[in-house]
């Protein structure tokens, strides 16, 4: 217990205190150390909570207080949830944040004081609102600190805030994310009106027994899938990841690639025992994960900005992500999740030591840093093999593991399709290595490498890349030991999958290789052959293009309107009321002419009235 | 022969009072009111009051309409010009009056009128100075009161 | 000439009193056409004591005729006072008390 609140409240303190005192945020280093502190605190009362689920010991335990209790409608508790799904998540969460703090000490230190000083809180309320998340023991909780996970994301997302796209990529982010949300909030509505509890364990024994409508489950699992399509960058909610590149690449490191866009996939393996009850909803998943995997891949193809390559090939692992949770196999969807956690931020990473090198982070402005560059050409190199899925990497046995989890859940075009865009992967990750460090021309102004406080985080991701193909067998043991079982057996890629993605993955490499670095053939060429083709990824499948009109012509439309009856309708039935009791109130004051003669008829009309009223008696 | 005197007075009332309402000339308008007031006098003595008959000449007659001439030389009755407000809707009010008080007479108690009316000295002692003895005091408290308050509203401005 | 009669003359010359009060303009006409309803009401109750055979009502009407000369007294002053101050004795033009 104490445990779990130390995971969270290392970071809350931080946030706290920075917040309150603005002394402190001014000063910037200190609470740049203090937060660092907070996020050592989690980290190490994470490790201890997850070191029983990682041997196997462990058994979950929730602390559960009552918040409100409803009149005669149940009750709304607070509480959290340490078993081996939320243990091991926290301690990756904590892991990775620390890391990427560390990083910014170097990476943010051409930053005003006090600008360091709110950077390092907003770090500290995001870290707090995550572990908030994965600690969650009910739906409601989870969706509080969803939407604060969300401010944080806004918060970092337009930390430049002096540029305006900075600011309207935030702004983007938040009112995607919150379209998702909406339907996540619907979806607790369902939930809560059907099953009468938020919390996990009363939701899943509820669906077991059928004292849950099935119909609601589905409805709410929907709502619920909803909130992740968007923090998971989901087509077509997918359109505010690329942008959110204008934050901090340490951030786009923490939220946008191995936390943030996590918890949506997080939160459906959470809830994955209740999406056995709902099996068109996973279709639809599955069919929505493929898509989304496909499009981002291609769009990555395309892209000169290393970060946004990187930002679309998230949206692509996240898609394969829930392909497994769609299929029924969340334990190679978490796998997946904490694979790509390391290998992703580690790339991000390399991308931001890139970045301040040299300050662009065009692709075509690079070339030949690898001399210069050493160790982060070599950690680049790994998270690409990692990413690519070469083995013995991480990414490798994580990769085989969706795709075999697809195909045994009889779904062989998914597979295929998958497949495909593992070499797609493989060619756009080569391509951006060997733009980057390969070459024939050398980047300009003056690359060094990055000190050691960048390049020690860069390692240790790279170990983590490398050797965590060993947490294979332990995933499906954490899930076991967690409120959410799962009924499969550890799936073992069968080696014609695993046989078959290396080809893909070796074949993409090889092709990047001998456009990029030999220069075989004009990859350019190749592009503006496919016309049509390129003219859709030009304009990124003119996704963005329909949200404007939806905004512009629909939502405004609907609001001029509206706007206009109220103007018309309502503000003119008012407004007509009063213009009568003002005529009214005319014309009856010239009734007062001040004139007694005109009052004596008056008079003389009522005595005569009420004459006439007594003498009828 | 008592009708007929009635007849003639009324009609001498009834012609005055028109006179009244309908003279462009205020002095004519005057005239024909001490026409009607005379003739209602006469008909007080019709009506065996002949102490009341006089008061009304008395102070009707004598008092007030000197008082009413000397007015109208002071103010001046040409100033309307002889125009009328709307005369129309003041028939129309003064024939509903008229309709609702004439409603009563049907109603009236039938029996041959007592008279009776005139004796004077009766009313000086029984009444002014034994039943309304405080009323007769009063009088003449408000008639002080008139004097006074006519004399301070038409008084000169004086410079201060 | 009975009751009747005599009372409904003196609501006739009341009605053509209260047509005066209402159509004429010059404030002293209007105080003469009061003083024509007064003169009826007075009618009227001496009628209706010479009907009955009662004193009060000469005794009333004495009284009423009383204060009848009082109040014509200051209503003429105020004639003059209008006359002097606003310069008018229009009723119509004295109508600073309107809404």
């Amino acid at each position: 217990m104490t445990f779990a609140l130390l995971v969270l409240g290392g970071p809350l303190a931080a946030f706290a205190a920075i917040a309150l005192l603005p002394p402190l945020r001014r000063s910037g280093w200190p609470a740049a150390y203090l937060t660092v502190a907070g996020s050592v605190v989690s980290l190490g009362s994470a490790f201890a909570l997850a070191l029983p689920f990682l041997r196997g010991t462990g058994v979950p335990v929730s602390f559960e207080t009552v918040w409100a209790p409803l009149a005669g409608a149940g009750t709304l508790r607070f509480g959290l949830l340490v078993d081996g799904l939320s243990a091991s998540m926290a301690a990756l969460v904590a892991l990775v944040a620390l890391l990427v703090q560390v990083y910014s000490l170097a990476y943010m230190d051409g930053e005003s004081r006090p600008a360091l000083g709110r950077y390092f809180a907003y770090h500290a309320l995001f870290a707090f609102a995550m572990q908030g998340l994965v600690l969650a023991h009910n739906l409601l909780q989870t969706y509080v600190f969803w939407e604060l996970v969300g401010l944080g994301s806004y918060l970092l997302i337009g930390f430049y805030w002096e540029k305006p796209e900075a600011g309207r990529a935030a702004l983007k982010a938040f009112w995607t994310t919150r379209l998702g949300d909406t339907g996540f909030a619907l979806g607790l509505l369902v939930l809560w009106g059907a099953a009468g509890t938020f919390t996990f364990t009363e939701l899943f024994a509820g669906a077991a027994s059928g004292a849950i409508a099935l119909p609601a489950v589905a409805l709410g699992l929907a709502g619920i899938y909803l909130g992740a399509m968007g923090k998971s960058a989901q087509a077509p909610f997918h359109v505010w990841l690329p942008d959110a590149m204008e934050g901090p690449t340490p951030v786009s490191a923490l939220i946008h690639a191995a936390t943030m866009v996590a918890a949506g996939v997080y939160l459906m393996i959470r809830v994955s025992p209740l999406l056995s009850h709902a099996p068109a909803l996973g279709t639809a998943i599955l069919v929505i994960g493929v898509v989304t995997s496909l499009l981002a891949g291609t769009l990555a193809l395309v892209e000169r900005d290393l970060k946004r390559v990187l930002a679309y090939s998230t949206v692509s692992q996240l898609g394969m992500m829930m392909a497994a949770v769609g299929c029924g196999a969340p334990e190679a969807a978490y796998f997946h999740l904490l694979t790509h956690a390391f290998f992703k931020a580690l790339l991000f990473l390399a991308a931001g030591s890139i970045l301040h090198a040299i300050s662009t982070g065009d692709l075509f402005s690079m070339g030949r840093l690898a001399r210069p560059m050493p160790v982060t050409a070599g950690c680049f190199a790994v998270g690409a093999l990692a990413l690519a899925g070469v083995a013995p990497t991480a990414g490798f046995f994580s990769k085989d593991e969706v795709l075999s989890a697809v195909l045994l859940a009889g779904h062989p075009v998914a597979f295929t399709l998958l497949v495909v865009n593992a070499g797609i992967t493989a060619f756009y990750i080569g391509r951006a290595f060997f733009l980057a460090m390969g070459g024939a021309r050398a980047a300009a102004g003056h690359p060094h490498e990055s000190p050691a406080l960048m390049t020690v985080p860069l390692i240790a991701l790279a170990a983590g890349s490398v050797f965590g193909g060993l947490l294979g067998p332990v995933v499906p043991r954490l899930l076991a030991a967690s409120i959410s079982p799962m009924a499969g057996e550890a799936a073992h890629a069968p080696l014609p999958v695993a046989v078959v993605g290396s080809i893909a993955a070796l074949a993409g490499l090889s092709i990047a290789w001998m456009g990029y670095q030999r220069r075989s053939f004009d990859p350019g060429r190749v592009l503006a052959a496919a016309g049509p083709l390129a003219t859709l990824l030009a304009h990124r499948y003119f996704i963005d293009d329909l949200f404007l009109f939806a905004y512009r012509r629909l939502y405004l439309g609907g609001s001029a309107v509206i706007g206009w009856l109220d103007r018309y309708v309502l503000d003119g039935l008012v407004n007509a009321l009063a213009w009568w009791t003002w005529q009214l109130g005319g014309r009856l004051r010239s009734l007062q002419s001040g004139r007694a003669q005109d009052a004596l008829y008056a008079l003389a009309a009522g005595v005569v009235l009420l004459a006439w009223l007594a003498l009828s008696r | 022969m008592r009708d007929a005197a009635f007849w003639i007075l009324a009609l001498i009332l009834l012609a005055g009072a028109l006179v009244v309402v309908s003279a462009r000339s205020l002095v004519r308008a005057a005239f024909g009111l001490t026409a009607a007031l005379t003739a209602t006098a006469g008909l007080y003595l019709l009506l065996t009051a002949p102490l009341l008959a006089a008061v009304q000449i008395l102070l009707y007659t004598g008092g007030v309409l000197t008082l009413v001439v000397f007015a109208i030389v002071v103010v001046g009755g040409e100033a309307t010009g002889g125009k009328f407000r709307k005369p129309f809707p003041a028939a129309v009010a003064a024939v509903a009056v008229f309709a609702t008080l004439a409603r009563v007479i049907p109603s009236l108690p039938a029996g041959a009128p007592r008279g009776g009316l005139d004796a004077g000295a009766a009313i000086g002692a029984s009444l002014f100075f034994r039943d309304y003895v405080l009323p007769f005091e009063l009088l003449s408290v408000l008639l002080l009161s008139a004097v006074l308050g006519a004399l301070l509203l038409a008084r000169k401005d004086r410079p201060e | 000439m009975s009751l009747a009669s005599v009372l409904l003359v003196a609501f006739a010359v009341f009605a053509i009193g209260l047509y005066g009060v209402l159509a004429r303009r010059h404030a002293i006409a209007v105080l003469l056409s009061i003083e024509l309803m007064f003169n009826a009401v007075n009618l009227t109750i001496v009628a209706l004591s010479w009907s009955r055979g009662l004193l009060s009502g000469v005794v009333l009407v004495l009284f009423a005729i009383a204060i009848t000369v009082a109040e014509i007294a200051v209503g003429l002053s105020l004639v003059l006072l209008a006359a002097r101050r606003a310069k008018t004795v229009v009723l119509d033009e004295l109508s600073e008390l309107r809404g």
